[in-house]
């Protein structure tokens, strides 16, 4: 075998990856990809088809927004362990160093015959293979009396932005010794310890500020994510602080009257001075537009991420049916790599290698203390499997849960760059 | 520069390594371990950066994949790493160290 020296490719390859960067100039010519949505699984995959392929492959990025702030850190952001600015992201890296065609615009339609995407302004761009990863719509109405209108005073605060500033905004305001209450969104959803982590954050922002205010939890689930971590970490951080109620003990949301700040429960109607509803969730709209949803999410191949309904079409992310793995970003941006590997197969005969999952979500409970959990997933036939898991011990010294929470401030660095750069 | 940040004991101490010294990087294959890179990159930023998570980019292949199977064994403790290790074959870390060895170093 070839040894190889640093000097040796301090020269070679290096020069090398610069011409990775170059452009596609071959306009016309190359096979096109398409990619909706330029978060966790969108910007991944655009990076990587147009990073790998070297210009063999033209990809189009179609993007709403023109800078995506990230949901994962926004939690810190509400702690004060961030600021706002530094969890927004724009989208020059891929355009000015992978070449990748970035369109602010919104996709409204996918003409699956043609293998066209129909933008809102008009105009359509047509793909020989399209990468779908939207993330996902609300279900409103999941919530009775939850609406669009009803968000700007009870921010559900879930797909990031101004609705998180909206939110940071309404506990500072709270009166003292006064009430937040949180209601989390049933399963499947995005992001499983997200809300649980909110919760820590905001006891933490109120253990400053005002610290005779009380959280409540009205859950719809009877258990979560990392629950006992969590409720030990809420014991030693904010004693007394926060109540988590499961439905057998609220008996079930019954109305939401956001004008009142009131929400009805079997057990009682709890008044809150501050609150984030968060609702059911389900794949982005234009999933369903391209119909290869089966009810609220998108059914995929495990061994390529294609849908099950289109081979010309993956879903990555939040809208697809990633069966054990957890909708987060560390998902997305690794079943991201596994398409991308696939699509330059399939388009430019490169090799194509075994798919790989994998995801570690990392919480903050409070300064310092921070808690994970992870694993490693395989493609089956029908679902993409654990194959081995871990997750932080109840009883880890200090210094191990500072660690951890380092570790996450490096892969919230690592994996940003590794969609943005 | 800066050695590798968990062990200063690499190389030799680590006897409970079922891999040879010279056999560490037998069946290295680069472009297979910029494939296999892509797992590793969205905790280790690919730029070298390190906060938080040491940089891993520009290191000397061979300690690379010594440390790549203490991890894997057990000598140096880390449950990420571990699990990480655990479904990578001697092979594929040594596709890996050649890849990231040929990355320049964090500054
Ligand atoms: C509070 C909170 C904390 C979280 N913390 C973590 C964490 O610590 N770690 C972690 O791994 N994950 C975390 N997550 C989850 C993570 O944010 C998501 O799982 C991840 O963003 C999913 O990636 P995606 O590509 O599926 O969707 P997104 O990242 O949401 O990207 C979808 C993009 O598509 C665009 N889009 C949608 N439809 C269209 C259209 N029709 N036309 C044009 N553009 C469109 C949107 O503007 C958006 O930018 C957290 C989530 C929340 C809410
Ligand atoms: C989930 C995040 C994560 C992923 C994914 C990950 N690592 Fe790590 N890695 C870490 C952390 C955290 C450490 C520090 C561990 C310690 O303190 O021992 C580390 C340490 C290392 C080290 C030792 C560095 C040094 O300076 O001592 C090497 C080498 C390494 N990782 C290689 C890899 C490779 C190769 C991959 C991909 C196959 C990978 N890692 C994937 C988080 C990760």
């Amino acid at each position: 075998m070839t040894k190889f020296s640093r000097r040796h490719f301090a020269g070679g390859l290096l020069a090398g990856s610069t011409a990775l960067a170059m452009p596609s100039l071959a306009f016309g010519a190359a096979p096109r990809v398409v990619v909706i949505g330029g978060g966790a699984g969108g910007a991944t995959a655009a990076r990587y088809i147009a990073k790998d392929s070297k210009g063999a492959i033209d990809v189009t990025l179609i993007e709403a927004s023109k800078r995506y702030y990230t949901c994962f850190f926004s939690n810190l952001y509400l702690g004060g362990f961030r600021n706002y600015g530094s969890i927004g992201h724009n989208y020059y890296g891929l355009a000015v160093n992978r070449g990748v065609n970035v369109v602010h615009e919104w996709a409204t339609s996918v003409d699956t015959a043609a293998k066209k995407v129909n933008l809102g302004h008009g105009g359509e761009v047509s793909y020989d293979r399209l990468v779908l990863s939207p993330g996902i719509s609300l279900k409103y109405d999941s919530v009775p009396g939850y609406s669009p209108e009803a968000q700007s005073l009870m921010p559900h605060a879930w797909t990031s932005g101004t609705q998180v500033q909206l939110l940071r905004d309404n506990v500072l305001k709270m009166k003292k010794g006064g009430t937040f209450v949180m209601v989390p969104p049933p399963n499947p959803y995005r992001c499983p310890p997200g809300p649980y982590e909110r919760v820590s954050m905001i006891a933490h922002l109120l253990k400053e500020r005002n610290p005779t205010a009380k959280i409540i939890i009205l859950d719809p689930k009877a258990k979560f994510s990392k629950q006992g971590l969590f409720m030990a970490g809420w014991e030693k951080h904010y004693p007394g602080m926060i109540e988590w109620l499961d439905p057998d003990t609220h008996g079930g949301i019954k109305k939401i009257n956001a004008a009142t700040m009131e929400i009805e429960t079997d057990l009682d109607t709890f008044k809150a001075d501050a609150a984030s509803v968060v609702p059911a969730q389900r794949a982005g709209s234009i999933a369903m537009a391209a119909g290869v949803n089966d009810g609220d999410w998108c059914p995929i191949n495990p061994a390529n991420m294609t849908a099950k309904a289109d081979p010309n079409i993956y879903v990555l992310g939040d809208a697809s049916v990633a069966s054990s793995m957890p909708k987060s970003g560390f998902s997305a941006n690794s079943q991201a790599k596994v398409a991308a590997n696939h699509i330059r197969g399939e388009l430019t005969g490169s090799r194509v290698y075994e798919p790989r999952f994998a995801n570690t979500c990392w919480s903050l409970i409070g300064t310092n203390d921070g808690i994970k959990v992870g694993a490693n997933y395989k493609a089956g036939a029908e679902k993409i499997d654990v194959t081995d898991k871990f997750i932080s011990q109840g009883d880890e010294a200090a210094d191990v849960r500072k660690a951890t929470y380092e570790e996450s401030l490096g892969w919230y660095a690592g994996i940003t760059s590794d969609m943005f750069s | 520069m800066r050695l590798f940040a968990v062990t200063v004991l690499v190389a030799g101490t680590l006897s409970t390594i079922p891999v040879q010294a010279e056999d560490l990087l037998a069946g290295a294959d680069i472009g297979y371990g910029e494939y296999l890179s892509g797992e590793c990159v969205t905790c280790h930023s690919q730029d070298g950066a390190d906060k938080g998570i040491p940089s891993i980019t520009g290191l000397d292949p061979e300690t690379f994949a010594t440390v790549m199977h203490a991890y894997k064994v057990g000598d140096i403790e880390h449950p990420v790493m571990k699990m990480v290790t655990s479904r990578l074959d001697a092979e594929q870390i040594a596709s890996l160290a050649v890849f990231f060895a040929s990355l320049p170093a964090a500054e």
